[in-house]
């Protein structure tokens, strides 16, 4: 194995991350994946509020007992520091003076309140990357509006789009920016921050609106809507051009199947698969428009054939036909179901001091020439302040145990 | 290609301008255009990086998918192509034949990153896979997106986006209780699978740059799905729940879509942020002598199981539905806002084209497209980098508009294009 080999992509890069909650905290966890050295700034004294949520091992709430807490901030450090105190402040300088990225999903004005925005942490560092990634950004009218990825859904359309249309808007059904548009984005960015400073010397601020990726996802929707005029209503499952796209009910309780037929031969191969069901036996159905016309009627038919098949058997089936099909699997399909995600060990167990082993996500890619994280369960509140204020910071294990009996370190 | 202008990598180069162009200015990306790889592409793009889209002949699948300008189909008409392709350039070339292989190689081995999502094994067989093209180009970051990854059980499935959100366990999470799992608009699926694929892209493109080794990177998009389950399977692990969709309903008692007189508001009073977004809901229900909304003070409301329950969950709805339904929903934001409630409107594409913040902010970009010269107008920058900015290079690439530049620079002279086309290999 080469030395790169053994070290994850980022590996030198180390991150002063201020992130809490959602968005932020995956953002940073994936560039931890990457092997950037990220050190958690948290306290207890105003504590990371998904440390306090659902789940907990066993039930039994805990700062650090939470399923979603650990599973956003794998692989990092944890170090606690009181910002509301100046001195609080000052270890917080410098570790961010030894740091290359500071990043933070704040609303605008908490980090300057707090002695460490922008303008004051560029006069101290002059080429840190500081990404802040506010609801609706730094600047505008709504700058200082507060919310969470499921509003996030609702103002950038996504909730709108998604659902029934004789129905209120459905959505994700979960903060569906905090996992995905906006973490990604975030950390994008960062690299691309972190090229820009290799090539220039440069660091930079980067006022991330967490609406803004968000909507970024819908492009061709406000492009049809700005140059059609197109009213959008809400779809369900439906295609603009392939018939049958939907899902179907299996047999179980909630069971259900994803089809997509794309074409005419794929329709007569799906026909087959299905048994040659007299439901299904009208030849008008082997033309595309009928199926487009008719797809609600079609959807039942075929509802009625699929709801005696096991959804697993069922897919294997079509999929050797070459159909588009899918399980829809719920928390246990992917934990233990799914030969897929286990043969690519999708999901990881980590050995936690209080949690004992839990599950983690891995990261969707891999590199063929570098680590990939996950690599350790999350930290503890607080469990490299030590470590990281000595042996990074220079500090005595007295001026440590000093600042922490008062409140500093806390 | 000589070895000397190879090791001239432009990607290398310091002290390039990348303030004016993006930080990602020099660096080269191929973009064999597929289901998975355009908003990967168009990151790059828009940051600086020269993307070059290479299209089979009858042009990329993108380039027949509605919506379209003035909803007339057509291979330039396409308003999701324009959405996620301007900026880039096209060239085509059909990599089934000799020819197109040998070009493909060239370009690749002037490349600084490949980005495709061709089944697995199929640029192998041609003679284009990871091994042969990173022999012949040391620094090529290969970037691999397919739907479950380049081995695996499910490695040679169909799949569409649904079937993917579906495996992947998102659709599960998605619809209401009394309806079958309804998906996520917009192609999501796929959408992140570009998203994760260029994060550990440019983190590759990043090493080599430092100095490191390039590499493939292999991106399964049912795993990307699987990132999107929130807390799930932990849900299950630590408790041994399973979450169920909740469309249409109250999440917990004051979390979820309530209607008003013109459409729908979105509030978070309670779950992760209680208590102190429900203690705003009163104060600010109280100020508007909203009845029975004193009842949201007694104490039995601080209990998250109570917040959770079926009567939490009636109780809120008999104070909050009436009091929703007789004011708009802009009404509902700012008031709710003053009040520090997480709360907004769910609004429709076309009002949010309307959002005076985004509009504030400058958010939204207008392209021109090329064969109506008509203004298109869509989302722009996804972040602002006060020193690299986000720039939108261009409009969408006509089919093949770029073959004369692009293959030129390979060596291949006009009249060899013209030959190329002539038989069908661009």
């Amino acid at each position: 194995m080469s030395a790169q080999q053994q070290k994850g992509i980022l590996s030198g890069v180390r991150i002063a991350d201020f992130s809490w909650i959602g968005a932020g905290s995956y953002c940073t966890k994936m560039l931890a994946d990457l092997g950037a050295d990220v050190i958690k700034i948290e306290s207890s004294v105003y504590l990371d509020l998904l440390r306090t949520s659902r789940p907990f091992k066993d039930g039994k709430p805990g700062v650090n007992r939470s399923g979603y807490f650990a599973d956003r901030n794998a692989t990092k450090r944890s170090v606690t520091i009181n910002m509301k105190e100046p001195r609080g402040r000052d270890v917080a300088l410098a570790l961010i003076a030894k740091s290359d990225v500071v990043c933070n999903n704040f609303a605008p004005g908490v980090m300057d309140r707090w002695g460490v925005g922008y303008d004051e942490v560029a006069k101290l560092k002059n080429d840190i990357i500081y990404m802040s990634m506010s609801m609706q950004g730094a600047t505008g009218p709504e700058k200082d509006y507060i919310g969470y990825g499921m509003t996030i859904t609702a103002l950038a359309g996504l909730q709108f789009l998604t659902g029934l249309p004789d129905r209120a808007p459905a959505g994700t059904g979960t903060n569906f920016p905090d996992h995905i548009p906006n973490p990604c984005h975030a950390a994008f960015a960062i690299v691309a921050a972190l090229i820009h400073k290799r090539r220039s010397g440069e660091g930079q601020y980067i006022d991330l609106a967490q609406t803004e990726p968000m909507l970024a996802l819908l492009g061709p929707a406000i492009l049809d809507s700005a140059v059609n005029g197109k009213l959008h209503t809400r779809a369900g499952n439906t295609h603009e051009w392939f018939a049958p796209h939907g899902v179907y009910p299996c047999r179980g309780d909630d069971r259900w199947i994803a089809i997509c037929v794309e074409t005419d031969a794929q329709w007569e191969r799906l026909i087959d698969v299905l048994g040659n069901s007299p439901l299904l036996s009208d030849e008008k159905w082997s033309l595309q428009l009928v199926r487009l016309r008719e797809r609600e009627r079609l959807d039942d038919l075929i509802s009625r054939i699929t709801r005696d098949w096991n959804s697993d058997e069922l897919m294997h089936k079509l999929q050797a036909a070459g159909i588009a099909a899918g399980v829809v699997r719920d928390a246990p399909g992917v934990l233990h179901d799914d030969e897929q995600l286990k043969f690519r060990n999708h999901w990881l167990r980590f050995e936690h001091p209080e949690m004992g082993e839990t599950v983690y996500n891995g990261e969707p890619f891999r590199c063929s020439k570098s680590l990939v994280g996950p690599l350790r369960a999350a930290p503890l509140l607080g469990e490299h302040t030590l470590e990281v204020c000595t042996s990074l910071l220079g500090m005595t294990e007295a001026d440590v145990q000093r600042l922490t009996a008062e409140g500093v370190l806390a | 290609m000589s070895k000397e202008s190879r090791t001239a990598a432009p990607a290398l180069e310091r002290n390039a301008d990348t303030a004016a162009h993006g930080p990602l200015k020099g660096i080269r990306v191929i973009e064999l255009g597929g289901v998975f790889t355009p908003y990967c592409g168009k990151m790059f793009s828009d940051l600086g990086a020269e993307v070059v889209l290479i299209e089979p002949p009858h042009g990329c699948p993108q380039r027949h998918e509605p919506p379209f300008l003035d909803n007339i189909p057509g291979a330039e008409n396409s308003l999701t192509f324009t959405y996620y392709n301007s900026g880039k350039k096209s060239v085509t070339l059909d990599i089934e034949s000799r020819q197109g292989q040998e070009l493909f190689r060239l370009l690749a081995a002037d490349a600084d990153m490949l980005i495709e999502s061709t089944q697995p094994g199929f640029l192998a067989a041609l003679s284009l896979g990871y091994d042969r093209l990173a022999d012949m180009n040391p620094r090529l970051v290969f970037t691999s997106i397919t739907a479950f990854g380049q081995e695996g059980p499910y490695s040679k499935f169909a799949y569409s986006d649904l079937t993917l959100l579906a495996l992947g366990g998102l659709l599960y999470l998605g619809g209401y209780p009394d309806s079958a799992p309804i998906r996520v608009y917009g192609n999501q699926a796929l959408n992140a699978s570009s998203l994760f694929a260029a994060v550990a892209s440019i983190a590759a493109v990043y090493a080599v740059i430092m100095g490191g080794e390039a590499q493939h990177i292999d991106v399964s998009a049912q795993q990307c799905v699987a990132l999107a389950l929130e807390s799930s399977a932990q849900i299950l692990d630590l408790e041994g729940v399973v979450r169920k969709r909740f469309g249409g309903q109250q999440r917990q008692a004051g979390t979820g879509v309530f209607a008003t007189t013109d459409g729908y508001v979105c509030v978070m009073a309670s779950g992760i942020s209680s208590p102190r977004f429900w203690n705003n809901t009163i104060g600010w229900l109280l100020e508007e002598r909203v009845p029975g909304a004193e009842a949201l003070q007694q104490p039995e409301w601080a209990g998250i199981d109570y917040l959770g329950s079926e009567e939490a969950k009636r109780r809120f709805g008999e104070i909050f539905l009436p009091f929703a339904a007789s004011h708009t929903s802009e009404y509902l934001y700012q008031g709710g806002q003053r009040h520090r409630l997480p709360i907004c409107p769910v609004c429709s594409p076309s009002q949010v084209l309307k959002n005076r913040q985004l509009r504030a902010r400058d958010y939204f970009v207008n392209v021109q497209h090329g064969d109506s010269g008509r203004v298109l107008t869509m989302p722009g920058a996804p972040y602002k980098l006060h020193k690299s900015p986000w720039r939108l290079r261009g409009g969408p690439p006509r089919l093949g508009q770029h073959n004369i530049e692009i293959l030129g620079r390979l060596g291949v002279t006009g009249n060899e294009v013209q030959a190329l086309a002539g038989v069908g290999t661009i």
